[in-house]
C-alpha cells in the first residue's frame, strides 16, 4: 500500500473549461475519496430574478444562466409564465420552439463529444467535431440573429418569424451535418484506441443510475429510459419523430454514443419540422400579471431541467427556482470516482458534460 | 483508423474553416441582431422600450418639466442586443425603433457617433467617461421622473384647490 496523496483537479484545469474543483484522494493511482466544490460561478441569478427584474424581462435574464442551453432556460421560463397567465400558443410557435431546442441539443452534444475526444488524446478528432459543429451554429445564428445568446423564445411566442430562404439554408446545412455526423460516429464507434480509453471506463449500472437519480444522457447511456420530452407534455415532440434513445453499457463510450444517437434523432426531427412549418402568427398577445405557482420540467441537452415559479399578481415574481441537470448528476459522479484510476478521471468528468455556470447560477 | 488517416490528409489540403479576423473582415450574417436605431420624430414617448430593457440600456430623461418633454438616451455598450425593445415598441413597424443588421463598432479610441443613437452617446467624447456619465445619467433620469411626478401632483392639487374655491 502506498501513501495517500491528494490530487487537486480544478478549479482551473486544462482539460475542463469549467470552474469546478475536485480533490481526489488517491492511493497507488486509484481514487479512494473525492471532495467536490461547485460554487465558483455563483451569480445570484435566482435572487436577481425576484428583486431587480420584472417578469417580462426574465426570459432574457434566465437565458444568461448558461451559454450552451440558453434556449432551454428561456423556453422553460416562458412555458411556466404562459401557464400562469393562461396563454395558449399556436402550432407554429410550438414548432419553431422545438426547432431551436433541438438545434441547441445538437450543438451542445457535439461540443460534449468533442471534449471527450480531446481529453482522451484525440486532439484532431476534437477539432473535426467542432468544425462540423459550425454548421449548426450557422443555422441557429441565421434563425435567431445571434450565435450564442439567442433570445428567441419570448413570452407568448418567438422573437421572429422564419422565412423560406432560411428554411432552405437550414435544410442544406442539416443535410451536410447529417453526412458529417455519420462520419464522426464511424470514428467514435470503431476506432480501436479510442475504445481502449473509453470502453469499460466509469461504468454506471442501471441500478446505480436509478439509485442516484441520474438525469439525461448519463441515465440513458445506462439503459434507464428517462427523458422529460417523453414524460412531461410541453411541446409536441412525438409529432415530429422523437424517439427515446438508450444504450446499455453505461461507460464513457456509451455516453458518447447515446449523444450521437440523439444528434441523429434531432437532425431527423429538425428536418421534419422544416418540411412542414404550420401557418400562423409567431406571437400571440400577452395580457395580465402572473398569479399562483407552477412548475416546469424540460429536457435540456444535459438532462432534466426544472423550474418553479410563483407569482403574486405584481410585475415581480415571488420565487424563481431553477434546478439544472448537472446538479442532479453530481452525486452519481462522486460515487463513480471511487475505485477508478486517476488517469481516467478527466474522461469521466467530461463524459458527464458538466455545466458549472448552470449549476451555480 | 485508415479512414481517419485519409480524413487527416484531406484536411491538410482543404481550405481552413477559420477566418483571419481581425486582419480580414468577419461580416455579420443575414438577420443579425445589431445596433438599436431610434427616430425621435415617430416616438410617442410611451416608455415601453425603457420598461422592458433587461440591462436598462435605454433611459428617458425629462428635460423640461413644464411640457414633460423627454429625451431618449441609449448606451450601446450596455445593450445586450436582445431586441426586446423593438418587440415592445408600438411604433416599430413605422421605423421608430429598429434593429440594424450591423454590430456597433467596439469601443476603442473613440466613442461611436450616430444621430440615431440618441442623446447620451453623442454627448460623450472620451471612451473612459462612458461608464461614469451613464451612471450620472441614470441618477439624473430617475430624479427627473420624480420631479415630474411631484410637479404634476402639485399642479393637480392646485387645480383642485382652484376648483373648490370657484365652487364656493
Ligand atoms: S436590444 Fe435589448 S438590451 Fe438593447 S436596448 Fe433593446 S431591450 Fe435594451
Ligand atoms: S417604445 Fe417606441 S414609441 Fe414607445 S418610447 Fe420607446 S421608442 Fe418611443
Amino acid at each position: 500500500m502506498g501513501n495517500k496523496i491528494i490530487v487537486p483537479f480544478g478549479s482551473q484545469h486544462v482539460a475542463l473549461p469549467e470552474p469546478v474543483s475536485f480533490l481526489f484522494e488517491t492511493q497507488n493511482e486509484v481514487i479512494t475519496d473525492v471532495t467536490v466544490n461547485i460554487g465558483y460561478v455563483h451569480r445570484g441569478i435566482e435572487k436577481a430574478a425576484i428583486t431587480k427584474f420584472e417578469y417580462t424581462q426574465l426570459p432574457y435574464l434566465v437565458a444568461r444562466v448558461c451559454g450552451l442551453c440558453s434556449i432551454t432556460h428561456a423556453g422553460a421560463y416562458t412555458h411556466g409564465i404562459e401557464k400562469l397567465l393562461g396563454i395558449e400558443t399556436n402550432k407554429k410557435i410550438d414548432y419553431l420552439r422545438m426547432l431551436v431546442v433541438e438545434l441547441d441539443r445538437i450543438h451542445s452534444h457535439m461540443l460534449a463529444n468533442g471534449h471527450v475526444a480531446e481529453v482522451v488524446g484525440y486532439e484532431n478528432l476534437f477539432m473535426q467535431t467542432f468544425r462540423y459543429r459550425e454548421d449548426v451554429m450557422d443555422i441557429l445564428e441565421r434563425i435567431t440573429g445571434n450565435r450564442v445568446q439567442y433570445d428567441y423564445q419570448i413570452i407568448g411566442g418567438v422573437a421572429r418569424d422564419i422565412d423560406s430562404e432560411t428554411v432552405k439554408f437550414a435544410k442544406e446545412k442539416l443535410l451536410t451535418l447529417k453526412a458529417n455526423t455519420e462520419k464522426l460516429i464511424e470514428f467514435f464507434e470503431n476506432d480501436y484506441t479510442f475504445g481502449l480509453k473509453t470502453k469499460g471506463v466509469g461504468t454506471i449500472s442501471k441500478e446505480m443510475a436509478e439509485k442516484f437519480n441520474a438525469a439525461g444522457p448519463i441515465a440513458r447511456a445506462s439503459g434507464l429510459a428517462t427523458d422529460a420530452r417523453a414524460e412531461y407534455d410541453y411541446l409536441p415532440f412525438e409529432e415530429v419523430g422523437y424517439k427515446l434513445q438508450t444504450r446499455s453499457e453505461g461507460d464513457v463510450w456509451a455516453r458518447n454514443m447515446v449523444r450521437f444517437d440523439e444528434i441523429m434523432n434531432s437532425i431527423e426531427m429538425c428536418l421534419n419540422i422544416l418540411e412542414g412549418i404550420p401557418e400562423g402568427e409567431h406571437k400571440v398577445k400577452v395580457k395580465g400579471r402572473p398569479d399562483g405557482e407552477t412548475f416546469v420540467r424540460v429536457e435540456a441537452p444535459r438532462g432534466e431541467c426544472f423550474y418553479y415559479l410563483k407569482g403574486n399578481k405584481t410585475k415581480v415574481l415571488d420565487r424563481v427556482r431553477i434546478r439544472v441537470p448537472t446538479y442532479a448528476n453530481i452525486p452519481v459522479l462522486k460515487e463513480l470516482f471511487v475505485g477508478e484510476k486517476y488517469s481516467d478521471a478527466q474522461a469521466i468528468v467530461l463524459s458527464f458534460d458538466p455545466c458549472m455556470s448552470c449549476t451555480a447560477r | 483508423m485508415i479512414q481517419m488517416f485519409i480524413e487527416s490528409l484531406k484536411n491538410l489540403v482543404s481550405k481552413p474553416e477559420t477566418v483571419k479576423y481581425p486582419f480580414a473582415p468577419s461580416p455579420e450574417p443575414k438577420g443579425y441582431r445589431g445596433t438599436i436605431l431610434y427616430n425621435e420624430e415617430l416616438c410617442i414617448f410611451c416608455d415601453k422600450c425603457e420598461n422592458i430593457c433587461p440591462p436598462g440600456a435605454i433611459k428617458f430623461e425629462v428635460v423640461d418639466i413644464e411640457s414633460g418633454k423627454k429625451q431618449y438616451n441609449y448606451n450601446p455598450y450596455l445593450c445586450i442586443y436582445c431586441g426586446a425593445c423593438v418587440d415592445a415598441c408600438p411604433k416599430a413597424d413605422e421605423g421608430c425603433l429598429t434593429q440594424a443588421e450591423v454590430r456597433t463598432p467596439v469601443m476603442g479610441e473613440s466613442v461611436v457617433k450616430n444621430p440615431k443613437l440618441g442623446y447620451f452617446i453623442n454627448g460623450v467624447e472620451n471612451p473612459k467617461d462612458v461608464e461614469k456619465k451613464w451612471r450620472e445619467l441614470e441618477i439624473r433620469a430617475a430624479k427627473s421622473r420624480e420631479d415630474l411626478a411631484a410637479y404634476k401632483k402639485a399642479k393637480r392639487a392646485a387645480a383642485k384647490a382652484a376648483k373648490a374655491k370657484a365652487s364656493k
